[in-house]
């Protein structure tokens, strides 16, 4: 048998070469596997994000940016949907949510979306981490991550503060829920009544004066604003609207998977555009797909050349105890320990690579990823899986294969002609 | 008259490029227990003879017989299983295994061979660790003394009760005292183990210790004289 203790000290006395070894392995290894990672880390997170998204229906135009705005809440002046499209959805019988989204504010770098409190709640199935849905046009709840409290007050800005936006002084949202964490963008928003966003952009706020059993309401709600009192703030919000506005996205969950693929069939459309997110991504993923192959490529050469100069410096290093193997045979060991004490040494050498290489390589992915996550608000969750684990263990079969020919040669080395040099 | 344990017959060993061989020997007996020594100018093909009566090389023709099996014709494999029983080998250069402590190094070879050391051979090398006078059995042999590393070499020679024991200058490095010290041990340990030993030498103390010197000149044997006894 391989003594250990022998092993540790060869290994320590060669300790240059060893380590060499050890780092290119880990190196090629950890690029192996943090692009492995980051690829599926990213599908997950995202396919994770458009979870909740069954269809989204805007206004004709790019199918991607359409999913990047109502799923990833990517900034972008969308075209808008007339209000008679979310009429028309909210009244579908197929139809068990229709939820606008608007979006276009900001407060503090954070996007303020309009919904409905059933989008809140995806219809009642998820509850919040904290405080209630809104009630009134005042009110907002925030995603688990940003940064206020209950009670606080929102100030929406049109645009971005980067962008040059104003403040909307018209109104103002008081805090009085906070969501779950989702992992997904919506994590960072603020999510206030529809009829607030409409409101501010003097749209009205879709629901008729009579409803609100006020006669004078003007619909631009510009001349409003000075005749509301704090009574006016507790009037109606949500579905179904009289006289809905133009919204540029709405979020429909169908009754049964066929009413949704006839849905999205109805409002593709001239003027309207239906879309899966989740068949989006897919398509997102594939041209990901290709650049994952590339990388895997490049990773694949890389362990290529890894193979290249492990066995160029065992050899090497093998040359240079051609000595002391021969004067272990000379001192009685067989062949075969000489076979399994260079062989192993290798292997010894490549398991600490592989063990280094898989730690950096999710490491790295890991440090990739809540980049993404700070970047975004999408949390890609880095996994370590069984392909991984393939991945470790066929690098290390072929390391066991290439470690035969350094273990080969020692076993074949003529012992008088070694001991002479 | 002592039992032949070793029968070199008509040995050469011929070497590509000389048109002599390196090693011409058509007949040499070595008696078992007997103390040999090898003198001989450098190049003249003592370690070659060596490397022949330890079956670390293979003549091109002739028998190395030792106790009636020709190591010559014996399998590489079967040669070393051969050597790890009966043969215990010290070099000049004492070719020690830095890092590992002396009791280590004397277990080495064994370790290498068996699958779990017994308790018996760890007793076995810490009494020949106590016979050649070293009682600090975990001190790591590059911090010992040259004479102190050739005393660890011979007690790793012995470990496998070799009943023939080989010496390469065993002396040629090391100052007169622990060449003396050596000298001694080497004598003694063969001789209360009934071993066989060879020794290729200059060292004339070494030599003249022995029952029986030949001299080595190009491969062939030019003289052979007995010890006065």
């Amino acid at each position: 048998m391989i003594p250990l203790k022998f092993v540790l000290v060869d290994l320590r006395r060669h300790w240059v070469g060893s380590l060499v070894i050890i780092l290119l392995i880990a190196g090629a290894t950890a690029l192996g596997v943090a692009v492995n990672l980051q690829e599926r880390a990213l599908r997950l997170g995202s396919a994770r994000a458009a979870e909740r998204f069954d269809l989204v229906v805007g206004a004709a135009g790019s199918e991607t940016q359409l999913v990047l705005s109502s799923v990833f809440l990517q900034p972008s002046p969308l075209t808008l949907l007339p209000g008679s499209a979310l009429a028309k959805l909210a009244d579908d019988p197929r139809v068990a949510m229709a939820a606008p989204v608007g979006f276009g504010d900001s407060f503090n770098g954070l996007p303020v979306v309009g919904t409905i409190a059933a989008f809140v709640t995806d219809d009642g199935r998820v509850g919040l981490s904290e405080g209630r849905v809104f009630e009134t046009v005042a009110e907002a709840v925030i995603g688990a991550k940003v940064d206020l409290a209950l009670g606080d007050e929102v100030k929406p800005l049109h645009g971005t503060a980067g962008e040059g936006g104003h403040t909307h002084t018209e109104l103002k949202y008081q805090v009085v829920g906070r969501m779950g964490e989702t992992g997904t963008p919506w994590d960072r928003a603020i999510l206030v009544p529809i009829e607030g966003v409409w409101r501010i952009h003097h749209m009205g706020d879709g629901h008729d004066a009579d409803e609100h059993g006020h006669a004078a309401h003007d619909r631009t709600g510009e001349a409003s604003e000075a005749e509301r009192g704090p009574a006016e703030m507790m009037e109606r919000i949500g579905p179904p609207w009289t006289n809905p506005q133009g919204v540029p996205a709405i979020i429909v969950k169908a009754r049964t998977i066929a009413d949704a693929y006839r849905l999205r069939n109805e409002y593709r459309r001239d003027q309207t555009l239906g879309v899966f997110p989740a068949e989006v991504l897919t398509r997102l993923f594939s041209t990901l797909g290709d650049v994952r192959t590339v990388l895997a490529a490049i990773a694949f050469a890389t362990q290529g050349l890894v193979a290249a100069a492990v066995i160029l410096v065992s050899v090497v290093h093998l040359a240079q105890r051609r000595r002391q193997l021969a004067v272990l045979r000379a001192l009685g060991a067989p062949r075969a320990a000489l076979f399994g004490l260079v062989w192993f040494e290798i292997l010894a050498l490549v398991v600490s690579g592989v063990a280094i290489g898989v730690v950096l390589g999710w490491g790295g992915a890991k440090i990739f990823a809540s980049w993404v996550s700070d970047a975004s608000g999408i949390v890609s969750p880095v996994v370590l899986t069984w392909e991984d684990g393939r991945l470790a263990l066929g690098l290390l079969a072929v390391a066991a294969i290439i470690a035969v020919v350094p273990a080969m040669m020692a076993y074949r080395q003529p012992t008088a002609i070694a001991l002479r040099s | 008259m002592t039992a032949v344990s070793a029968l070199l017959r008509d040995v050469s060993v011929r070497v590509r490029g000389l048109p002599e061989p390196v090693i011409d020997v058509p007949d040499l007996a070595i008696a078992t227990g007997e103390h040999l020594a090898v003198t001989g100018p450098s190049g003249a093909g003592k370690t070659t003879l060596l490397n022949i009566l330890t079956g670390l090389e293979r003549p091109v023709s002739g028998a190395v017989l030792w106790d009636g099996i020709d190591i010559a014709r014996l399998s590489e494999a079967k040669r070393d299983t051969w050597r790890a029983k009966q043969v215990g080998i010290i070099m000049q250069d004492f070719n020690l295994f830095p890092g590992l402590s002396a009791l280590d190094n004397v277990l080495l070879p064994r370790q290498l061979r068996v699958p779990r050391l017994g308790n018996d051979a760890r007793e076995r090398a810490r009494h020949l660790l106590e016979q050649v006078g070293l009682n600090r059995h975990d001190q790591r042999v590059e911090t010992m003394s040259r004479g102190e590393m050739q005393r660890v070499a011979v007690a790793r020679a012995l470990q496998a009760q070799p009943a023939i024991i080989v010496a390469d200058e065993p002396t040629a490095s090391l100052d007169d005292t622990s060449a003396k010290r050596i000298t001694d041990l080497l004598i003694g340990l063969s001789t209360s183990s009934a071993a066989t030993l060879i020794v290729v030498t200059h060292d004339q103390t070494l030599a003249r210790a022995m029952h029986r010197v030949v001299s080595l000149q190009r491969g062939r044997i030019v003289g052979s004289r007995t010890a006065p006894t």
